[in-house]
């Protein structure tokens, strides 16, 4: 069960807990068939290099999901995300750690709703941000 | 590079094109791709796998993940082998000569909480196309996606997403 956090225990500037993820080859199979997106450069090292790639790369959208995730475990079961996105600046590839990030950039209240903007972001081990992106969640208050 | 990649330019054809509504399409939500995407991502709720678990949080059933709104209905020789999307007779049909591609980004906005057993149907059209000229041109072609819940008409999702194309 998460721990519920409340809108007027978050601040701007506050960091949302990270999450950390490190795809297998595996894991990119399992989402290719679970999203559809069977696009070779994820699993076929091969058909990759061809295209002019290092190797295998995880899917964009995967690393979209991930931050999805990272505001779903944060908001509890009280918490609603109304909005979030990201754009690939960067690759990222199987067996690297992709540290998913979050930090608490407004807070506001309206029509009687906590709102909690950030900016969202997925970060390679040398600190690269490659999915950068922005969400608005609304949270539980205490009231 | 083909002289037609290093040529390339936004006509004024390719611009009339944004905003064109396709046909609608059905997307499916079901107990089986929701656990599997779930899967997919690495998530261990039990929001996303337990039935019982989820009506008792007061779900209807178990909860997609977030970015999840469904899977097209796949029909062969309609939908793309690769992609699973949709190749509608209606909507934005772009002719455009480069073989490069890769995902540009994803925009998810909700309007409501999307279950398994839930059937939708999706309506997309052209958003934007943008051009970055230099040696290696790169379009950018930006899509969006209006998610409606068949039974009750109420919209529940909108998606933006961008290509890219070299």
């Amino acid at each position: 069960m998460t721990h519920q956090v409340f809108f007027e225990d978050v601040h701007e500037g506050d960091e949302i807990p990270q999450l950390r993820k490190n795809c297998s080859t595996q894991q990119l199979v399992l989402w290719a068939a679970a999203s559809g997106d069977f696009y070779q450069i994820h699993y076929d090292k091969d058909f990759a290099q061809a295209t002019g790639l290092k190797g295998l790369i995880v899917h964009g959208a995967l690393k979209n999901a991930f931050l999805a995730q990272l505001l779903h475990d944060w908001i509890g079961e009280g918490g609603q995300v109304r909005r979030f996105g990201c754009s690939y600046r960067g690759m990222d590839e199987p067996g690297q750690d992709i540290l998913c990030r979050g930090v608490v950039t407004k807070t506001y209240t309206r029509d009687g709703k906590h709102y909690v903007d950030l900016d969202v972001w997925t970060e390679r081990p040398d600190g690269k941000r490659t999915s950068p992106g922005t969400a608005t969640v609304t949270l539980p208050g205490r009231g | 590079m083909p002289d037609t990649e290093t040529a390339f330019q936004i006509t004024d054809e390719m611009r009339a094109q944004i905003g064109i509504e396709s046909e609608p399409w059905t997307y499916e939500v079901t107990t089986t791709s929701v656990r599997m995407y779930a899967r997919g991502i690495g998530s261990e709720d039990p929001i996303h796998y337990d039935v019982d678990f989820a009506k008792q949080q007061g779900f209807r059933s178990i909860v997609a993940p977030l970015g999840y709104i469904g899977t097209p209905v796949y029909l062969p020789g309609s939908n793309d082998p690769t992609f699973g999307f949709p190749r509608r007779a209606s909507g934005p049909h772009l002719n455009i000569p480069f073989k490069g591609l890769l995902d540009g980004g994803t925009e998810t906005e909700y309007f409501d909480v999307i279950c398994a057993g839930d059937v939708l149907e999706e309506t997309s059209h052209l958003a934007d196309l943008k051009l970055r000229e230099g040696a290696r041109p790169m379009l950018f072609i930006t899509n969006e996606s209006v998610y409606k819940d068949k039974a009750t008409g109420k919209v529940v999702a909108k998606q933006r997403l961008t290509s890219i194309h070299m």
